[in-house]
């Protein structure tokens, strides 16, 4: 069986260490960068991340600030008191949520326990009863438990709250602590709560595919509830998430496909750090490095923001225009070394005529000659 | 009834220095004998005190009105018990220390108050119905189990403590007319009062423009007016949760909840 193979070789390569689950914001990020194999494969194999770039001598430059996670919490637990009063009058005014659909279960505890695998349990019975029993079906359902495959293994999810018959379809509701001012937010901030929503509405589809329930009854606009201006009082936004949930579909089916990229591996590899007993690692940080650098990254800019491993790419992408961002890259005609670049722009080296150079070649000899007649420089 | 306590604590230590020298002298049969004897000290003087605190003037205590109560040191239990019977419904710690600073002038810390239900359970486990009163769980109707956050007073009926789907709405409906009646009878408003009451009123259709021109009976009257539409629903939930509730919970679970493994164990049974 080649699923077997694929769980061993995955076992393999994370080593000893415990496997790390996947949460919507690593999900998140792995839509940032579809083509990078470095991320998908260690993503796939569950390896920690942090403690490899940390270890190969790249720790990366975030983390979570304890302030922004306590603001975070303050301003979901005001949204949310007293059965989300707060909440419920935005969903009144802005999506026009009917006056009697005011029910709130909480999915947070079941029974005085909060395991992930009951939790899920209730999550699923609650929403099988929200579509074949429409009378009795709940309105907001607060931090229900989802579960998405990724990498064939099941991550779990919790979205701050889904609501129900708005309009009759189920909306995931995101709430977020930064400000949205005068009416914008902060574009990234606004992109990752896009793409994180988008996380759960793709989980929340599958759990009703396995109920039997087709993709549109979960809306592809999701909710945003952020705090306007500089008070804590909420606002509502609407998110589009169409274009992200295209996205994500094609990487996590790129991640059921890891063993394509597996195959092209040297049968050995392993990230284990060789740790003893008390957790101090054995292995040598060049030969983690050395390994790290057998799987192709595709290192950009953007890696900055979502990816650990992004500092050590970005010191092995040193010299590559893909380094400089897609743009200039293809600003570039696609050439891969700046060093290339430059050489093919001073025309010191002229590519035959008809290879995929020559083209470039033209243009970037053109650009060079355009930039020496705007500075006044001889070329 | 504090001259006891002092004598138990007298007692205590003296039970604590032989405990000690018994567990130094490797003497296990005394030193087992003297912490049992050490245990039911500890368990007396914590009566002692909770006698003190129910009983703050003896022979004239109504333990329906603790409103009128005149120490200016109230213990929290009384503090969250004053604030949950201005309410009239379950209520979770921030709001009821709210409620209080808006009406009785003096808020507490809400993280003491896991601490205070625990150690509720404990008083009632050891003396069941000891006390007029205790503050206790808010109970999921689904589960019986305790509602996350929540606390009630074990006065109410329990179609008042369960909490079915709908219930957190009308609770929270049925606490705005109460905070609007309240201010009504206030001779000035405080401000903390009339903040509280924009809170509630914020999120009802209908109640207030903004927060200077809001009149407490318009709250009230909107509140009643939405309430009209959940109130039937909500109740018909919470009879049929408090039936299964008295049938099936010993006197400790209908106060403080049932855990889910132990209501699949009564199933079985």
């Amino acid at each position: 069986m080649t699923g077997t193979n694929t769980e061993a070789r995955l076992a393999r390569l994370r080593g000893r260490a415990l496997p790390v689950r996947h949460n919507a914001r690593t999900i998140a990020a792995l839509a940032s960068n579809p083509g990078c194999a470095r991320r998908a494969v260690l993503d796939a194999a569950g390896a920690d991340k942090q403690r490899l770039a940390a270890y190969a001598g790249f720790p990366a430059p975030f983390g979570s600030s304890r302030f922004a996670i306590t603001r975070g919490n303050a301003f979901e637990a005001q949204v949310k008191a007293s059965g989300a009063a707060e909440l419920l009058r935005l969903l009144r005014e802005h999506l026009s949520l009917p006056i009697p659909e005011a029910s709130y279960d909480d999915l947070g505890e079941v029974g005085g326990h909060a395991g992930l695998e009951l939790r899920h349990a209730r999550t699923r019975s609650l929403l099988a009863r929200a579509v074949t029993q429409p009378a009795e079906a709940g309105t907001m359902f607060d931090h229900p438990l989802l579960t998405l495959q990724v990498g064939g293994r099941a991550a779990y999810l919790e979205p701050d709250l889904i609501a129900f018959q708005v309009n009759g379809r189920f909306r995931v509701i995101e709430i977020k602590s930064f400000a949205i001012i005068d009416g914008r937010g902060d574009s990234d901030k606004v992109a990752a709560a896009a793409i994180q929503s988008a996380v759960y509405v793709l989980a929340l589809r599958q759990a009703l595919a396995g109920l039997g329930i087709g993709p549109e009854a979960v809306a592809d606009e999701t909710i945003l509830v952020c705090p306007e201006n500089f008070a804590s009082r909420p606002v509502v936004a609407s998110l589009d998430v169409r274009k992200q949930l295209t996205v994500l579909r094609r990487q996590l089916s790129r991640l059921a496909r890891i063993e394509d990229l597996l195959a092209e591996l040297p049968p050995g590899l392993t990230f284990d750090l060789d740790a003893d007993e008390a957790g101090v690692p054995r292995r040598r940080p060049a030969g983690l490095a050395g390994a790290l650098r057998q799987v192709e990254a595709r290192y950009a800019p953007d890696c900055l923001n979502t990816c650990e491993m992004c500092l050590f790419c970005r010191d092995e992408a040193r010299g590559d225009t893909a380094s400089l961002g897609r743009d200039a890259r293809d600003e570039l005609g696609g050439v891969e070394q700046v060093a290339t670049v430059l050489r093919l722009a001073r025309a010191g080296a002229v590519p035959p005529p008809g290879s995929e150079l020559a083209e470039a070649a033209d243009l970037l000899r053109t650009a060079a000659r355009l930039r020496a007649e705007a500075l006044g420089e001889a070329v | 009834m504090s001259e006891s306590a002092e004598i138990l604590e007298q007692r205590i230590g003296r039970l604590r220095a032989a405990v000690r020298e018994a567990v130094l002298a490797a003497d296990k049969a005394r030193a087992s004998a003297l912490r049992r004897e050490l245990k039911q000290a500890e368990q007396a003087w914590e009566d002692a005190l909770d006698q003190a605190e129910a009983l703050p003037s003896p022979g004239t205590t109504q333990p329906g009105g603790p409103e009128t109560a005149p120490s200016p040191l109230i213990p929290l239990r009384e503090q969250i018990y004053q604030a949950l019977s201005l309410l009239t419904v379950p209520a979770a710690p921030k709001l009821l220390a709210t409620v209080h600073e808006a009406f009785f002038a003096s808020t507490f810390p809400t993280a003491k108050v896991t601490s205070l239900k625990r150690d509720e359970e404990r008083s009632f486990r050891t003396a069941p119905f000891a006390r007029p009163y205790y503050i206790c769980a808010a109970l999921t109707a689904d589960l019986l189990a305790p509602a996350r956050g929540l606390l009630a007073a074990s006065t109410w009926p329990m179609e008042r403590r369960v909490i079915g789907p709908l219930s957190p709405r009308v609770d929270f409906l049925s606490a705005a007319i109460q905070v609007a009646g309240a201010i009504g009878r206030l001779p000035t408003p405080v401000p903390a009062a009339s903040r509280l009451l924009w809170r509630f009123a914020a999120s009802i259709p209908g109640a207030a423009q903004d927060a200077t021109r809001m009149d407490p009976r318009n709250v009230a009257e909107a509140a009643v007016a939405e309430l009209s539409v959940h109130r039937a629903a909500d109740s018909e939930t919470r009879q049929a949760a408090a039936v299964r509730a008295r049938a099936r919970l010993d006197d400790a679970e209908q106060l403080f909840g049932t855990r889910l493994a132990a209501a699949d164990q009564r199933r079985g049974r």
